[in-house]
């Protein structure tokens, strides 16, 4: 959820040769699926996207599930200035895969791009982020209860900082204040470019509250700079016993999650192909080492499953931005 | 040779207007959502717009009327010499798609260096392909970076 | 005590012959993509995190503090020699710089370039090794109003210092603004000024927008000057080295700028530029010869220099003890880290203190290492000058392209970069200031931002820039340097007129 989409670091081809062979000695080797894979990745190298798909590689690798990978990184408005590109360029490409997620639903809203996310093929879900709602140490509100009656009185006078509007930081707050019986424009939303602008500001007590993915805060709350109140996920991070929305009685779910995606204009034979991959991916031993490794929550579902999800996914987040009165 | 002078200062600050009009026009056509009444996202396009507006008007004016003051040398084109680099850039922002970065660099270099007086064409293509080349294989190769894919890359 | 001892274990890791080998990589190809316009540490960071599979985690971030302070150094070396900044930092240095390259003084100018970032580089160092807790806790005291009042000061300090004209200068700082606008808003999503282009939503590039105004600008106005031989430059004069006076004049420069930068670095808004733009303001206003500005003032290559490495060791400040990226490069490593399984953040220096004393050692080192790199080059480097004018151009173009290129692969970025080139030949035909348009365009969006975060947060009430304290004492500073001196001019007048009406 690291928000720098800046395209100061952007296009890198990086030779597949080059990044891996890492992991030395080669444990049982599977079947080999693939010869090679091209990984599109819309976002610059670093972030949540690129680490996600060379993730992918690496177990994929270790494996012995595909031969050899090939990366393109095309970063810029939350994966729209790549989308176009992989939807124009691997069009019926069998081995094409493009890693996604929530917040190119969003982007491709706000944005009204002609090409969205709905034109690419999904395949699976990988990974998901619950975000937490956190208050400066020094905060007056001791406890969730405290801040949502604050929040429903005056959500004006409760600034909340996150990542750039329309985001799932955004989202999550106008689906709060909905659940809280407010209008989501009430909301004082200030929105940061970044992680570090936007931690910064809450740590100096800047804004009454923050709210943005897990991991961006972990660190800061178990320092105790700052109080975690409530998640925005399903059920509770491991390892920690901070109340999700859910248990305090506030009906939201909203997560930021991250799949891959097919080429469009691929035979339903080839998308199973590439659903079985990444089944097989997912399976692997080190790819649970990995979600360890990166604390990153397993969410996985694939093929119809993950398209029926993406669907409503779309819709609510359409719902929102309107109510937030970005789309 | 004054009122030449005064053309080409008139033609920069109808230029400098023409940007502050279209700011101007851009500014009108951003949506403003009722969230952000309090400052919204056309509140700086204005100010910055406007001052743009103001002031290439004042310089409007200073070249109708004498040309911008303190800047008094008189200065003659050599538009054989520019008309080569510029032709240097266009070509290369043409061929960069398609030929590919090599063969870009060396059009570019060849037409510059044809613009500044050289008269060895052959010998500046060959200087500009091994420049191309350098840094194709020094910052596409060792470093991963990526300019551009083309005919010649394709082959290395 | 017990630092220099955590400080000694850093050194004897960073001293090991591999990590020292690292450390030189990391310098090298750290000034070579400094050198390239467009391409930063950020970008090489990022294409280097594949090596955090390979390597122990200290190699690896003593190369990547490397390349940050390597490309500080590349990035200054073609802004005075090809008037070619390569990194956003080193825009201010372009100005004094490439004026004493043209009168054959650019060994000197690389000179006080490369010993004032090293000066700075280990100053703040040192200040980062001793006084980092105390200084990111402060710098957390300063929200958006400060930030907004901050770039107020930097306004009226630009434009006190604009040039020959007024008139022109405000017009410039006005088009910087409306190139800075460009892209998606921040505070609300909507697109701005984007003609519909997706490729314009992230905005244009600084970097895109120097090099445009500064080289592509000077090439064509060169050559559209070409038979009328203006501007030739001047070949090489007197020693490549500092004389006795450049070092008299350099030293304070340098000192400053190290203690100007430093601070900045730990604030999450304009970390890198905005020193250097306050470094050269100050350079200028305390010059004892400051009509030699703009015509290759080696102050304003000194201090400029001194600041941005200063600002660079800043970054690393909130990063190592709290785990906030307040620039694009530290969010990368931050990102490395987690690739090592270690989570960044206020625990960091207790969880994992002998990677981040090893790292800190590191900069010590990198620093050293890029002085006794960069010194013998100059010889090397001033060389470039001595190339044939037609393959000069030729190649600063060529090279401007591979970098504006190679960022997107985008043509509308060239085509950008080539019209301001040409709209900067204008302005240099026209005597029109350059500076005021890049420091529009950096300082125009973080100043809007912050002005809207801040009333955000203070729900519509303008008054809180007057209210709070410190925002109010920079607002009083911006006040002053408008109002001070038109009063000491009248004051002085009043002297005068008292004088001769005896």
């Amino acid at each position: 959820m690291m928000n720098i989409r800046r395209r100061t670091f952007c296009v890198a081809t990086v030779a597949a040769v080059a990044s891996t062979q890492a992991l030395a000695p080669r444990p049982t080797r599977a079947q080999q699926r693939f010869e090679s894979i091209f990984m599109f990745i819309p976002a610059g190298p670093g972030g949540g996207w690129d680490s996600t798909g060379r993730a992918i590689e690496q177990a994929a690798r270790a494996a012995g599930l595909v031969g050899s990978f090939q990366f393109e990184n095309v970063g810029g408005a939350g994966g729209m200035v790549g989308l176009p590109r992989f939807v124009n360029q691997r069009r019926g490409q069998a081995n094409a895969l493009i890693v996604g997620g929530s917040v190119m639903v969003g982007a491709g809203i706000t944005n009204t791009s002609p090409i969205t996310i709905r034109d690419v093929v999904p395949i699976a879900r990988l990974t998901e982020e619950a975000g937490v709602v956190v208050v400066p140490p020094n905060s007056p509100h001791r406890d969730w209860a405290s801040l949502a009656a604050a929040l429903s009185t005056n959500p004006g006078s409760v600034p909340v900082g996150g990542g750039s509007a329309g985001g799932t930081d955004h989202i999550a707050l106008g689906l709060i204040l909905k659940a809280l019986g407010r209008n989501p424009r009430e909301a004082s939303y200030v929105a940061f470019a970044g992680g570090g602008p936007a931690q910064a500001a809450i740590l100096g007590g800047q804004v009454a509250a923050g709210i943005s993915g897990y991991s961006e805060f972990a660190e800061q709350i178990k320092a105790g700079r700052m109080r975690a109140l409530a998640t925005t996920g399903a059920e509770r991070i491991p390892g920690t016993d901070i109340p999700t929305l859910k248990e305090l009685g506030v009906n939201v779910t909203a997560t930021n999650w991250r799949g891959v995606f097919a080429a469009p204009g691929i035979t339903p034979a080839q998308r199973q192909a590439l659903i079985d991959l990444i089944t097989a991916v997912h399976a692997t031993p080190q790819w649970k080492e990995i979600l360890a490794q990166r604390a990153w929550t397993d969410a996985f579902l694939a093929g119809d499953a993950f398209a029926a999800f993406l669907h409503e996914d779309i819709a609510k987040t359409e719902t929102v931005l309107k109510d937030l009165g970005l789309a | 040779m004054r009122a030449r002078r005064r053309r080409d200062e008139l033609a920069f600050a109808l230029l400098l207007v023409a940007l502050a009009l279209l700011s101007l026009w851009q500014t009108l056509s951003i949506p403003v959502s009722p969230i952000y009444a309090r400052v919204g996202p056309t509140a700086f396009p204005w100010i910055a717009s406007a001052g743009l507006l103001v002031f290439s008007l004042v310089l409007l004016r200073q070249a109708l009327g004498g040309g911008f003051p303190g800047v008094d040398r008189q200065k003659t084109v050599d538009w054989r010499s520019l008309g080569w680099v510029a032709a240097g850039l266009v070509a290369n922002a043409v061929l960069i798609t398609t030929l590919g970065f090599v063969f870009a660099s060396v059009a570019l270099f060849a037409c510059t260096a044809r613009g500044f007086g050289s008269q060895r064409p052959v010998r500046d293509a060959l200087i500009g392909l091994g420049v191309g080349l350098a840094a194709f294989l020094g910052f596409a190769r060792l470093l991963g970076v990526n300019i551009g894919a083309g005919v010649l890359e394709g082959l290395l | 005590m017990e630092t220099l001892a955590l400080l000694a274990g850093g050194f004897a890791t960073a001293l090991s012959a591999q990590n020292l080998l690292f450390a030189f990589a990391g310098c090298f190809l750290g000034t070579a993509v400094g050198v390239l316009p467009g391409i930063g540490p950020a970008l090489t960071v990022a294409l280097l995190l594949p090596i955090t599979f390979k390597v122990p985690a200290a190699s690896a971030f003593i190369l990547f503090a490397g390349v940050y302070y390597g490309a500080m150094y590349g990035g200054s070396t073609t802004s005075i020699l090809l008037n070619t900044p390569g990194e956003s930092a080193t825009i201010i240095t372009a100005l004094e710089g490439f004026q004493m390259a043209k009168k054959g003084r650019a060994g000197p100018a690389l000179a006080t370039a490369a010993i004032g970032s090293f000066v700075a580089g280990t100053i703040a160092t040192a200040a980062l090794t001793f006084f980092a807790p105390v200084v990111v806790e402060l710098a957390l005291k300063l929200g958006p109003a400060e930030y907004f009042s901050l770039m107020v000061i930097a306004f009226v300090a630009v434009s006190a210092v604009l040039g020959s004209s007024a008139v022109r200068g405000f017009a410039m700082l006005f088009l910087g603004l409306v190139l800075g606008i460009v892209g998606v808003d921040l505070q609300t999503g909507q697109p701005r000024f984007t003609f519909g282009l997706i490729e314009l939503l992230d905005g244009i590039e600084v970097t895109i927008v120097a090099v445009g105004l500064f080289a592509v600008a000077e090439t064509l106005h060169l050559a559209a000057r070409h038979r009328y031989g203006e501007d030739e430059l001047l070949p090489l004069s007197g020693s490549l080295w500092l004389t006795r006076e450049d070092f008299a004049r350099s030293w304070k420069a340098w000192l400053r700028g190290a203690l100007i930068g430093f601070p900045f670095g730990a604030i999450p808004a304009g970390g890198a530029e905005l020193p250097t733009f306050f470094s050269y303001y100050i350079e200028r206003k305390l010059a004892r010869r400051p009509e030699e500005f703009g015509h290759g003032a080696i102050e304003g290559v000194a201090g400029p220099e001194a600041a941005n490495n200063a600002s660079a060791a800043g970054v690393l400040m909130p990063m190592l003890t709290l785990g906030l990226p307040t620039s694009v490069t530290a969010a990368i490593m931050l990102s490395a880290f987690q690739s090592y399984g270690i989570q960044p953040g206020p625990l960091l220096f207790q969880t994992q203190s002998d990677l981040v004393w090893s790292m800190i050692a590191s900069l010590y080192i990198g620093n050293a290492m890029l002085l006794v790199l960069n010194l013998p080059l100059i010889g090397l480097w001033v060389r470039v000058l001595r190339i044939p004018r037609p393959q000069l151009y030729g190649g600063i173009l060529v090279f401007a392209t591979i970098g504006a290129y190679g960022v997107a692969n985008s043509v509308i970025d060239l085509a950008v970069m080539y019209a301001v080139g040409l709209v900067g030949m204008l302005m240099k035909r026209y005597d029109f200031p350059v500076a005021p348009v890049v420091i529009g365009m950096i300082l125009g969006p973080l100043a809007e931002q912050s002005f809207r975060q801040a009333m955000t947060i203070s729900q519509g009430d303008v008054t809180t820039f007057l209210t709070r304290p410190i925002s109010a004492a920079f607002l009083a500073i911006a006040a002053a340097l408008v109002l001070a001196p038109p009063v000491l001019r009248a004051h002085a007048a009043s002297r005068a007129r008292a004088r001769s009406s005896p």
